[in-house]
């Protein structure tokens, strides 16, 4: 059992978590052109998030822009 | 008078900046920033909602005609605000910011303290900010003075349409500002907006006022002309209120013994 923190929750994995931030967003099916990353209060620099490697326990945030004033 | 905004090297046609929260939809938001002629218009940074991942307000946004404000809306200290700044350049990739910093989740008031930290490693990290505060004319030249683009005071508290009741404190905001005065928060009706540019200020920016209105793109159209109507009346130049009456017609000539 491999377990990711993302957004404040446990998501657990049965085998391994997901290689890349590319695939866990694949795999919620979150677009990744319109999200912004943080994996352990770390940003992710768009364009790299096909080589950013995942590993267990690992903080992530995915934030994106809502309406605001 | 040059009769552009320019704010850090950039200028403005348009005198109203839009807030994009609280709309019932992306279709009527974007026909909202359509009417209100606006260049400018704010976002905010939340998580994902993993159970809908699908929802995207931003490809609502024709971001070759309106410049993205990220906000910091969310924010209670300094450290969350630089948080939040850096993730939207992430974003962005541009580097303007409407930095605000509000503890208090009844009132949302702006956290003086807090405000100008986070303003000094901001400016100094090269983002443009743009600090919504309160309208503390101390705290106004303190954030022009370590290199904030502009400064945002408020005219009441957020999105309670109460208008200007700040208004002998903005009077003295604008007289002392070497940076665009830009009204921010509680402007309820476009003539609450004309009443800001007539007295000076550079913009507003409006939200609740139009995002909860009966009609929210007949509402922005409404502040797009209140906010010319403010501004050509100040650059017009009033000759000032008096106590007494003074006839209009002329006091000679009339048609009696």
């Amino acid at each position: 059992m491999a377990v990711l923190k993302i957004n404040g929750e446990d998501k657990k994995f049965k085998n391994a978590v997901p290689a890349t931030l590319k695939n866990l967003l694949e795999l919620l099916k979150v677009d990744e052109a319109t999200v912004v990353a943080e994996i352990n209060g770390q940003v992710v620099p768009r364009g790299n998030f096909h080589n950013t490697i995942l590993q267990d326990g690992h903080k992530i945030e995915l934030i994106r822009f809502v309406g605001g004033g | 008078m040059k009769n552009k905004l320019i704010i850090a090297g950039k200028e403005f046609s348009s005198r109203l900046f839009i807030g994009t929260g609280k709309y019932a939809s992306n279709e009527i938001m974007a026909k909202a920033i359509e009417a209100s002629g606006t260049e400018m218009v704010t976002v905010a940074l939340r998580r994902v909602d993993i159970q809908n991942p699908q929802d995207n307000m931003l490809a609502a946004i024709d971001r070759k005609k309106y410049l993205l404000l990220p906000n910091t809306s969310g924010a209670r200290n300094a450290d969350e605000a630089v948080r939040l700044a850096r993730l939207a350049r992430a974003a962005t990739e541009i580097n303007w910011l409407k930095l605000e910093v509000t503890p208090d989740p009844y009132y949302l008031l702006p956290d003086p303290v807090e405000t100008l930290k986070a303003a000094e490693i901001l400016v100094k990290e090269g983002f443009i900010v743009l600090p919504y505060i309160n309208a503390d004319p101390v705290l106004a030249k303190k954030l022009q003075d370590i290199g904030a683009a502009t400064v945002m005071p408020l005219a009441s508290p957020i999105g309670s349409n109460q208008g200007l009741k700040t208004k002998s404190a903005i009077e003295i905001i604008i007289s002392q500002a070497t940076v665009p005065v830009v009204v921010d928060a509680g402007l309820g009706m476009p003539s609450h907006a004309a009443e800001a540019m007539e007295m000076g200020a550079d913009a507003v920016l409006i939200n609740t006022a139009i995002a909860t209105a009966n009609d929210p793109v007949k509402m922005a159209e409404a502040f797009k002309k209140a906010v010319q109507a403010g501004r050509e009346a100040f650059q017009a130049g009033s000759s000032g209120i008096k106590k007494q009456a003074n006839a209009s017609s002329p006091l000679t000539g009339f048609l009696r013994d």
